[in-house]
């Protein structure tokens, strides 16, 4: 009766342990110019190792904010963040985090930046390198590896900082609007390289996005967020790989639309 | 009549242009790398003029073969080989030390304020301080030998890497310390990673100034204590044996070099920075 509904069932074996997520009661809030702006109030949310998490709200809506609560890079004034029961205190490795612009160091190759993300690592040079060169075929960029970031399009640039926050096998991968900045065309790409991506992976991954047909396509849960708090908790019954066309997710997109508007 | 209309009215233009064959690519890329030159021709050419007008010009003017005859003399005793290295020396070691210095101190000024706090109006006040101003006082302290020379040189290399580098450790981008955090990277990694190359491209304009600096003044004390080997020295010692040739040829090497210098530079420059977004 308590059972979830999960389209991944069959394979329930092979579904990760760790990288579920606690998130009760957290308010958050910022100082502007001495007066008080609350950006999140009486936030809680579960989230189940493994699970892809969309999160879709209006700009402004504290989305970002609770996706940098959850990385560590900022710190609730209430209320708790739990990652397999240990509270968040800070960034940690087993949560990687991709932003909006792609934030690749322009100094450094793609391949000297998704080895960045390895310096904690005990593993020897050569193991490293080995381990760099699989995640950039994961995402498509074999052959980029000597290539600095100028030298990339928005949406290569973009596969790159996917491959540096999976470098460290995060257990929860947070994407913050990670196709915004792409066009139409590089973004349904990387929808579908991304849904790939989680299937080969099976790590928990939290998305911040505007998009809600791009929610729908990833998501097994929508968050639909109003200004500070969330509205409603979707689940979205459609098996992956996904088929854009079905059309279980149509009244999904009604129902998520109608929220987005009423808030 | 009809034989006018038979010619496009461009055929008069297309034939002036087949008159004049342009020139091959070669000979368009020898002046092209040789225009810098074609001044520094003309000037020896008006100073070879002057020095075949009278004696008292030809004292003014050294004439250019006596100029080659001292530039043998001073080539064959190695006595320019010797004094151009000391200058050389002097320059680079009062660069690396006085430079070391103004990176570290500029760096330290921009990752804490406190830093900034404490030395910051000293050393604003320091700068407005000529060099030629710290000579009697350095003078006394240390001489006229080496260690003032090398202290002076030190302090013209100090200023401009302290502004440069202090100017660009504090670019560093909240985005870009944000992936650091997320990294997890060490203090370490963070300033060799991310603070370290957001604050290069400052840091190289700075060695440029400081590489300036630095020769000017090598020459300047070199001129001012007379005293050791370097071109000034030479240059001093050659004004009070009135042997103006040896004079033009110091003048000559100074400049030379430094031109040289700034070359080294910039390929080094253009090698560190490649990463940058060219055109």
């Amino acid at each position: 009766m308590n059972a979830i509904i999960d389209p991944r069932s069959v394979q329930a074996d092979s579904a990760p342990h760790t990288g579920g997520l606690a998130i009760r009661h957290v308010d958050k809030s910022f100082d502007i110019d001495g007066r008080k702006l609350s950006v999140l109030e009486d936030v809680s949310l579960t989230i189940a190792p493994g699970q892809f998490v969309s999160i879709v709200g209006a700009s402004g809506c504290g989305k970002s904010t609770l996706l940098r609560l959850i990385a560590g890079l900022e710190r609730q004034n209430r209320g708790d963040i739990l990652l397999d029961g240990v509270p968040v205190a800070g960034p940690g490795l087993d949560r990687g985090l991709i932003f909006q612009d792609h934030r690749l160091f322009p100094w450094l190759t793609v391949e000297q930046n998704v080895l960045l993300a390895l310096s904690n690592s005990d593993e020897a040079a050569a193991d490293k390198r080995v381990r760099v060169a699989s995640l950039l075929t994961l995402v498509g960029l074999d052959g980029f590896a000597q290539a600095f970031p100028h030298q990339l399009s928005g949406g290569m640039a973009q596969r790159a900082a996917i491959a540096r926050a999976l470098a460290p096998e995060p257990q929860v991968l947070l994407l913050d609007e990670p196709l915004g900045a792409l066009d139409a065309l590089t973004r349904l790409r990387l929808q579908s390289e991304l849904q790939r991506i989680w299937l080969t992976r099976r790590s928990t991954m939290i998305m911040v996005t505007h998009d809600v047909d791009e929610a729908l396509f990833l998501g097994d849960v929508i968050v639909v967020m109003q200004p500070g708090r969330i509205a409603r908790i979707l689940h979205v019954p459609a098996p992956h790989p996904r088929d854009r066309a079905d059309p279980s997710l149509a009244p999904l997109k009604a129902e998520i639309l109608s929220l987005l508007h009423a808030g | 009549m009809s034989l006018i209309a038979e010619f496009p009215p461009n055929f008069v233009h297309a034939d002036r242009i087949d008159d004049h064959d342009p020139p091959p690519a070669w000979l368009v890329a020898l002046v092209k790398r040789a225009r810098g030159l074609l001044l520094p021709v003309l000037l020896a050419g008006l100073w070879h003029w002057a020095s075949t007008i009278d004696a008292s010009t030809a004292y003014a003017f050294v004439p250019l073969d006596q100029i080659g005859d001292r530039l043998l003399l001073l080539l064959s005793s190695g006595e320019l080989a010797v004094n151009a290295g000391s200058s050389l020396g002097r320059a680079l070691t009062g660069l690396a030390l006085g430079g070391l210095s103004g990176i570290v101190l500029g760096s330290l000024m921009a990752g804490f304020p406190m830093v900034e706090r404490l030395f910051g109006p000293l050393l604003q006040a320091f700068r407005q301080v000529p060099l030629l101003g710290w000579l009697p006082l350095v003078g006394l302290w240390l001489g006229s030998g080496e260690g003032a020379k090398q202290l002076l040189v030190a302090v013209a290399a100090f200023h401009p890497l302290l502004l440069n580098s202090y100017e660009g450790f504090a670019q560093a981008e909240k985005k870009h310390l944000e992936v650091g955090r997320v990294l997890m990277l060490s203090r370490w990694r963070t300033f060799r990673f991310i603070l370290l190359p957001t604050a290069l491209p400052s840091i190289l304009t700075g060695i440029g100034q400081a590489l300036a600096f630095a020769w000017i003044s090598t020459i300047g004390v070199e001129l001012l204590f007379g005293t050791g080997a370097g071109l000034g020295s030479l240059m001093h010692t050659a004004q009070m044996a009135g042997d103006m040739g040896v004079v033009v040829l110091c003048v000559v090497a100074i400049g030379l070099m430094g031109y040289g210098l700034n070359l080294i530079l910039s390929l080094v420059r253009a090698r560190l920075l490649r990463w940058r977004v060219t055109g």
